[in-house]
């Protein structure tokens, strides 16, 4: 298994480049503000809740309150959020990879 | 039995036999890969729809509707967790874990810290949170089949768990795959029905919920009580004591004797009993719950203690817990790459959502339709009655309760097989001997699914029974306060080291599962040791993560010398085309270009 230790240094070669660092860094830039969007999002609903229940108790339609409209789009926005993340991955990150396994290895 | 009980029967049956007979002749399990991942050659709408058929459990069939009958807007929290959940799973750690090739969660913890010893804590907790979750699964089996039939619960508990076991012992994965596909749709349509249903039934009766008073029984009810349960009531109730007899507040009560309950007195009736209550009658309520329509239709308006500190630590549970669930985590591997595993996981995510809101919708009906449940305590049983509380038990009725018992038939079959294929993984290739040999591995695997199928067959025989999405959301909390701390930290900080890992893992695991049992118990004090008891994940999700973290910080001399190479491997995108995963590793040569 020779190719273990080569692919070694190609890792080594992967992680030193510009390229890869900067990858990493639009990743992170994205997952993480992403994530405490839909935290502080459900966080928020629960504080609603428990200290705005009138407003929460306005009625938009019928058996339908806002109490109940927000949280049926938490689905919506899980739903929503993982879209984005998809897309952001499938435009950003896959090319940019691309871009680097081409400089790595040549083009394949 | 009546044309329901043979209905619901026949459909139940056709279900055990379709998947069997899919799962048999669907493939021959012939190495340990095939087993385990389907060989990676799942498409991702069929593997989306094998994720969420595994993952939408009894739980979620039944669970979740019983507690938008009785608790109203605030049991959204349950469905909003368990796919918020799958989100986070998606966004922190679903690709660094495919890419590090480790389809188990010990299989990352030797890969990532280089300890047997983490390893083996990992296997015994994989096992802990699995039967947890079983346990569930298969009460909710017993109650279906005891809600259709009249039979004891244990037998559909009993004819459950043989059914999964010889499925799972028999086909192997790529067969279960298929299944849960197909298990997925049939649970859709098994809530759809009756939802499309019991809308055009509810509009045509003019019903609001949006009115300042409880419940009424449309008709003249008898109410068998199938737990011990605490009443109470806004208005005057009259109550007959029915041929069973009942005991109340601890007296025995003689049949056909007449009571009234003053209005917000609190009464309590044991397992067994039996109430009559007259058509117009107003229904009493669990103590703490809801009474009025209007007050059930907005959050947080149950008079229960803390309810904040319960709801934040229920998020928490369900948010962190999904990662941490070993049936899960295996699931991303039968995509043949990271960018099907993300198509599946929007497919997973529009999925989950469409079922929730038809079970969320078949709860609320259930409360016009079904509000005997809230008396007997069996509210889980809400989606199951609802179809001949709408249309009578004529034929209509009939085909309809038997179309949506098949369902919830559906939910534990494919729940249960994925958690028994990951369970017979981990204990065939951690606990049990004769793991070395590729043939003998696939046998050891055979008789490791039976070994993980028994212990929660026989628990489920004579454990408490909560409600089905409490005791899941347990199962959930013991996962987010042991395998969640160890895959963010593992992934995410180079500074774990497997003693930290253990120790947290110890810390959370024993905070968790010490609550977990004391709640299966029945132990409930009041106050915040309660709520924590029966809600642990707001302590135990902390501990674990600051143990580990200051356990790692003290002995950080003995981080594995490899970490930074290897997080590399774990955040490098898999379309550099330089990693392989250790499955493909074994079976095919490394140096395919890609």
């Amino acid at each position: 298994m020779s190719t273990l230790g080569e692919r070694h240094t190609v890792y080594q070669q992967a992680q030193a480049s510009p390229e890869f660092a900067q990858l990493r860094h639009r990743l992170r830039r994205f997952v993480f503000p992403m994530s405490a969007v839909f935290l502080v999002w459900y966080l928020v609903y629960v504080l609603l809740a428990s200290y705005a229940p009138e407003f929460m108790a306005t009625k938009v339609a019928g058996n339908v309150n806002i109490g109940l409209v927000i949280g049926l789009l938490q689905f919506v926005s899980t739903f929503v959020i993982t879209t984005v993340y998809v897309r952001f991955a499938n435009r950003e990150i896959d090319p940019a990879a691309e871009r680097i396994r081409h400089g790595v290895e040549g083009p394949a | 039995m009546s044309t329901t009980a043979v209905a619901a029967v026949t459909a139940i049956l056709l279900v055990a036999v379709a998947s069997t007979v899919i799962g048999a002749v669907g493939h021959r399990a012939r190495r340990t890969s095939d087993f385990l991942v389907a060989s990676r050659s799942v498409g991702p709408l069929t593997n989306g729809g094998a994720i969420s058929g595994e993952y939408l459990s009894a739980a979620s069939f039944l669970g979740v509707a019983g507690l938008v009958l009785r608790d109203g807007v605030d049991a959204l929290w349950y469905p909003v967790g368990y796919t918020a959940g799958y989100l986070s799973l998606l966004l922190f750690i679903a690709a660094p874990l495919r890419r590090s090739g480790a389809y188990t969660v010990p299989d990352f913890a030797e890969l990532r810290l280089r300890s047997r010893g983490l390893r083996l804590l990992c296997s015994v907790f994989v096992l802990v949170i699995g039967w947890f979750y079983l346990l569930p699964q298969l009460q909710g089996a017993g109650l279906t089949v005891a809600v259709v039939t009249g039979l004891d619960p244990w037998i559909g508990s009993l004819a459950a768990g043989v059914i999964v076991i010889a499925t799972v012992a028999f086909g192997g994965m790529r067969s279960v795959t298929i299944v849960q596909a197909f298990q997925y749709w049939l649970k859709l349509t098994a809530l759809a029905l009756p939802a499309i249903v019991a809308v055009i039934f509810f509009f045509g009766s003019g019903h609001t919920f949006d009115r300042p008073a409880p419940p009424q029984f449309a008709d003249r009810t008898t109410v068998d009580v199938g737990t011990d349960v605490e009443l109470t009531g806004r208005t005057d109730t009259a109550v007959t004591v029915g041929p069973a007899g009942a005991v109340v507040d601890g007296v025995p009560v003689a049949p056909g004797t007449a009571q009234t309950w003053p209005a917000g007195s609190v009464h309590r009736v044991a397992t067994g009993g039996e109430l009559v209550f007259e058509a117009g009658a107003d229904v009493p309520v669990p103590v703490g719950r809801p009474a009025l329509d209007d007050r059930w239709l907005t959050p947080m308006a149950g008079d229960g203690d803390h309810q904040l500190l319960a709801t934040y630590s229920l998020l928490l549970a369900t948010l962190l817990g999904t990662m941490g669930l070993p049936h899960v985590l295996g699931r991303f591997y039968s995509n043949p790459d990271g960018r099907a595993a993300r198509r599946s996981a929007v497919v997973v995510l529009a999925l989950l959502g469409v079922f929730y809101l038809l079970v969320t919708l078949l709860g609320a009906l259930s409360r016009f339709y079904t509000p005997q449940l809230l008396v007997s305590g069996q509210t889980d049983a809400a989606v199951l009655l609802l179809p001949t509380a709408v249309l009578g038990s004529g034929a209509a009725g009939a085909v309809l309760g038997g179309i949506v018992a098949a369902g919830a038939w559906a939910a534990f079959l494919a729940t249960s097989s994925g958690l028994l294929v990951s369970l017979a993984g981990v204990l065939s290739s951690d606990i049990l001997p004769g793991r070395a040999v590729a043939d003998m591995r696939v046998r050891a695997l055979k008789s490791a699914t039976v070994l993980a199928g028994i212990v929660p067959v026989a628990l489920a025989t004579f454990v408490t029974q909560l409600d089905f999405a409490e005791t899941v959301a347990l199962a959930f909390a013991v996962a987010a306060s042991t395998f969640c701390p160890l895959l963010v930290l593992g992934v995410w900080w180079r500074g774990l080291t497997a003693k930290g890992a253990i120790w947290g893992m110890v810390a959370g695991g024993a905070l968790s599962v010490g609550a977990v049992s004391a709640s299966l118990a029945g132990v409930a004090p009041d106050g915040v040791v309660g709520v924590l008891l029966a809600r642990p994940a707001i302590v135990s999700v902390p501990a674990a993560f600051l143990t580990m973290i200051v356990v790692s910080l003290v002995t950080r001399r003995t981080r594995p010398a490899n970490t930074d190479a290897l997080l590399l491997r774990l955040h490098a995108p898999e379309r550099l085309g330089l990693f392989r995963d250790r499955v493909e590793r074994d079976d095919e040569p490394v140096d395919r270009p890609s």
